[in-house]
């Protein structure tokens, strides 16, 4: 009764055109996320992890016990364990004094394997016996077989550089020292920074995880060190966060035009709204008539909008790859992003038909002599 | 026969127009404001001005990935005319559970590039051994400052590292979001040796010479073979030893910076021309509900526009007194949503949620999108109200 051709086909292009514009926004996120996964595939990812203490920024606040790593030895999940005491202390050599990072290590000759060095000398093995980075050694002037004079916390020692290394990583500014060295420097307490770990190759790495994270204490986390995965999601979630906040202008204007669609049929259903009334029509029935009404064209042009939306910037992509051949584009739309669509463009377009209805309730019939 | 003086269009019927036409102005100013800004944003990401040219890989998808021989700073920077280079290297990475992006550089040649002020803490130096030097909205962001401490978690590689903030800078541009390393920290967690880079920026003297002249330069590099150290490049420490590495010419390009990142822009089809069209596509979709808006007011004045006719209005005259009357409301109406669609971006950009790969997008206001919007929201409501019938 209250459906008429033009009207209802005009508020139905009016909910799906806006609709449409979300769904292809949507599909367009979908693509850039797709390229970032792609992008992230590239790079094998290693699993090296780390153990500190929980409540550490960086690796010289970290300490943890040291009996931990005879612990985790125990198991077999590991490709290898390097426990490490990371200090800060002063250097002194001939060009003068320098702050430099001193990582004790258990056995300096895996720690280097595990960094793939390319060592000038030989690798430390005595407690008197340093290995210097290249950039390390290039800064201070230091050369194979120096005296330098290590400073931490009041302790102070002398040691001879006997390997000059290259790794390509951040031991290039670093000092080597074996750990009984550093521990000499800390004053001797049996902490240490971290644990350096990976896990076999043939080992599930989730099922590793969480057996060892079971058998850690509470005051400790394990950290990734390359994390390629979660910087993807972390950067998509930024799109997504404003894409979110956009949509919400789009939802108003949805909102914004449920109320005209309302108004409209309010306005032009009068006289049948009235009849309604006459026969015998609750308050309630005129309101639930309009807003049944709005709830119908939302869903409806929901999915007019939806496939337009997705088959629109389908088409709109193959004609900008037809143009430039070289664009990366995989454009589609996610069930469940669907569904939010259509539940999202119904709750705005109810709000938005509310005013109407609640008129449209209030219209009265009253008898009027001839 | 003037209908000027007629009233017959009530205000509060008015609003609902209003309302739609604020809506729609608001969404396509948004979308406007927004993506012009982003790409924006990108394409100014390596500088803005005419005068930085770059060397890039062009095999490389992205302009965080690519690698270009280092040891060509040495070689392009002694061409007459290039004022300054810099070699960057540049690595996404993970600071205190934030996605961040740490390039690193030649302080001494950056800033002849990028000058930018320090404030707080001290300017970081080559050989500042575990330093880093972090801009201004990040070291908010993170809430470091200098002294602290932060590890440095790299995602290309497999590396760790501590760097201690040395200073805090400000340069009012895209590195405000980054931090700054001497240029071997960036190859670790790049995950290139000490002969690669990024890219390289060179700023010019535009009248000595051009970007093909540099390419040039660059071709003749890659003509010449053998490996062996480059001698006369600039590090004053002399830290890094470079080493000639062999490329091939197809590999490497040369363009002016702000061109540089519209060609990976391009790649994935966004052009400035590319979201204008977007956004009146946005105004269009959203149009049905202009078109809606004006018929009801039509309908709702039905009534008023008969006793006009009745009297000897024309169709066209009513029409153009009701375009007249509407122009106002339309003009205002698109003023009014372009203003809450700043509003609403300047908003949620100091909340941080206008952000590009971690780096917080300066919003461009562009007079185009107001000429653009007020032109479509009254062509628009014209368009309809000439269109509709007054039988």
């Amino acid at each position: 009764m209250l459906l008429r051709k033009g009207e209802t086909a005009s508020a139905l292009a009016a909910i799906a055109l806006l609709v449409a514009i979300l769904a292809s926004a949507n599909a367009v996120v979908n693509s850039i996320k797709i390229q970032a996964e792609a992008l992230g595939a590239i790079v094998n990812v290693s699993e090296t992890y780390l153990i500190m203490s929980s409540n550490s920024r960086s690796i010289t606040d970290s300490e943890i016990d040291a009996k931990l790593a005879n612990q985790l030895k125990t198991t077999t999940d590991f490709k290898y364990i390097l426990p490490q005491r990371a200090l800060t202390a002063i250097l002194t050599v001939n060009s003068g004094n320098y702050t430099v990072l001193i990582r004790g290590v258990e056995q300096a000759d895996n720690f280097l394997k595990a960094r793939r060095a390319q060592i000038d000398g030989t690798i430390t093995r005595s407690k008197t016996a340093v290995n210097f980075g290249e950039i390390l050694a290039q800064v201070t002037s230091v050369k194979l077989g120096d005296k330098v004079k290590l400073t931490a916390g009041g302790s102070t020692l002398e040691a001879k550089v006997v390997g000059i290394v290259r790794t390509l990583t951040e031991v290039d500014v670093e000092l080597i020292v074996p750990m009984e060295t550093a521990n000499n420097l800390t004053g001797g307490d049996s902490k240490i920074s971290l644990i350096e770990f990976a896990l076999k190759d043939d080992v599930d790495a989730d099922e590793a995880l969480n057996r060892i994270i079971a058998s850690l204490p509470k005051d400790v986390r394990i950290v990734k060190t390359q994390q390629l995965k979660k910087f993807m999601q972390e950067t998509n979630k930024q799109t997504l966060a404003f894409l979110n906040l956009w949509s919400l202008a789009v939802y108003a204007v949805v909102a914004a035009t449920s109320y005209v669609i309302a108004t409209r049929l309010v306005t032009e259903s009068h006289y049948e709204l009235t009849m309604l009334r006459a026969l015998g029509a609750k308050k309630r029935h005129a309101f639930t008539l309009v807003l049944t009404h709005t709830a119908i064209i939302a869903i409806l042009s929901s999915m007019l909008g939806i496939t337009l939306g997705t088959v629109g910037v389908q088409a709109a992509s193959a004609a900008l790859r037809w143009t430039r051949p070289d664009t990366e584009m995989t454009l589609f739309l996610e069930v469940w992003q669907a569904l939010e669509i259509l539940l999202f463009t119904l709750s705005s377009s109810i709000l938005g038909c509310l005013y109407p209805a609640s008129r449209a309730a209030r219209i009265e019939f009253r008898e009027q002599p001839l | 026969m003037k209908l000027t003086a007629f009233r017959y269009l009530r205000g509060r019927r008015l609003l609902t127009l209003a309302l739609i036409l604020i809506s729609a102005s608001t969404l396509f100013s948004m979308t406007a404001f927004s993506l012009l800004s982003l790409e924006k944003g990108f394409s100014t990401y390596q500088g803005e001005g005419e005068d930085i040219v770059a060397i890039f890989d062009r095999r490389s998808r992205t302009p965080f990935t690519g690698v270009v021989p280092a040891y060509l700073t040495e070689r392009i920077g002694s061409i007459h005319g290039v004022l300054a280079s810099s070699p960057e290297a540049l690595a996404p990475c993970f600071v205190e559970n934030e996605p961040v992006f740490l390039r690193g550089i030649v302080p001494e040649d950056f800033t002849k590039l990028d000058p930018f002020t320090i404030v707080d803490g001290e300017m970081l130096c080559l050989s500042d051994i575990g330093s880093m030097m972090i801009g201004k909205s990040l070291a908010e962001r993170l809430k470091l400052k200098p002294g602290d401490k932060a590890l440095v978690l790299a995602v290309l590689r497999d590396r760790y590292l501590e760097l201690r903030v040395k200073g805090v800078f400000q340069s009012h541009s895209a590195t405000d979001d980054e931090i700054l390393a001497p240029l071997y920290v960036g190859q670790w967690l790049r995950g290139t040796d000490y002969a690669h880079v990024s890219l390289l920026r060179f700023k010019i003297d535009r009248s000595m010479v051009s970007s093909s002249r540099i390419f040039e330069a660059v071709a003749k590099e890659a003509t010449e073979s053998g490996s062996s150290d480059v001698r006369g490049w600039r590090p004053p420490d002399s830290i890094i030893r470079l080493v000639r590495a062999q490329f091939k010419i197809g590999d490497l390009g040369v363009e002016e910076a702000h061109r540089l990142m519209e060609t990976y822009l391009n790649r994935y089809g966004v052009t400035r021309e590319a979201i204008l069209i977007l956004s009146v596509m946005v105004f269009i979709f959203s149009s049905a509900s202009v078109a809606a808006a004006s018929s009801t007011i039509i309908n709702q004045h039905r009534e008023e526009i008969d006793i006009l006719r009745s009297i000897g209005a024309s169709e066209k005259t009513v029409k153009r007194d009701i375009m007249v009357k509407l122009l106002p409301w339309s003009l205002a109406s698109s003023a009014v949503g372009i203003v809450l669609a700043a509003a609403i971006l300047v908003m949620i950009q100091g909340y941080g949620y206008v952000q590009l790969l971690s780096h917080s997008v300066p919003l461009d206001l562009s007079p185009i999108v107001v000429v653009l919007n007020s032109a479509l929201v009254v062509s628009l409501v014209a368009t309809i109200i000439w269109w509709s019938h007054l039988q």
